[in-house]
């Protein structure tokens, strides 16, 4: 089972979960953003996984994002978010 | 969170350069926001070390060349892309 890692803010309000590529820069981004508003989130590279972890996690990313690009991210367990897209962050979890 | 080890800030301004003039030649335009860019250009340079060509520093790699033909840059996606977003993903 592939961890995430879990990165610390003071806004909890929403449950974050971030599916990025290690090399990405909008992945990047997004984190960056979410960092810079002190929101918690969870994340995981699924580039530098292996075997059955990445295949799994590669499984989830397919259902929420038929398309496979990232960042993928998911708000609460059924919002889904596909690329940097700062106004939909602000919006949704600001 | 860096990325294409190895690369010196020159090489990595080579490599800008070299994509800057092919998409010129191609009709296209690099985005404006060179820190931006650069950032794409250190993950293409990343890929092209890891897998031996430059996969698209956010697509995943399915296993090999053959796989990800359609997400080498600039990738099958690239012009959806454009058309959509006004940039590529």
């Amino acid at each position: 089972m592939a961890e995430f890692e879990k990165v610390e803010g003071s806004k909890k309000d929403h449950e974050l979960r971030l599916y990025a590529i290690s090399t990405c820069g909008w992945c990047r981004k997004t984190r960056s953003f979410l960092e810079d508003n002190d929101v918690a989130y969870e994340y995981v590279y699924v580039d530098l996984l292996n075997g059955q972890d990445q295949a799994d996690i590669v499984e989830e990313v397919s259902k929420l994002n038929p398309d496979r690009t990232f960042p993928t991210m998911v708000i609460d367990g059924d919002e889904v978010l596909i690329g940097f897209k700062e106004d939909a962050i602000k919006e949704k979890i600001l | 969170m860096s990325d294409a080890p190895g690369m010196t800030s020159g090489e990595v301004e080579k490599l800008y350069e070299r994509l800057f003039t092919e998409a010129e030649e191609g009709g296209y335009h690099l985005n404006p926001d060179r820190e931006m860019v650069l950032d794409l250009v250190r993950g293409l340079a990343a890929n092209e070390e890891r897998y031996g060509y430059m996969l698209c520093p956010c697509r995943l790699s399915g296993g090999g060349r053959e796989a990800d033909l359609d997400i080498i840059c600039p990738c099958d996606y690239r012009d959806a892309d454009l058309d959509e977003y006004d940039t590529c993903y």
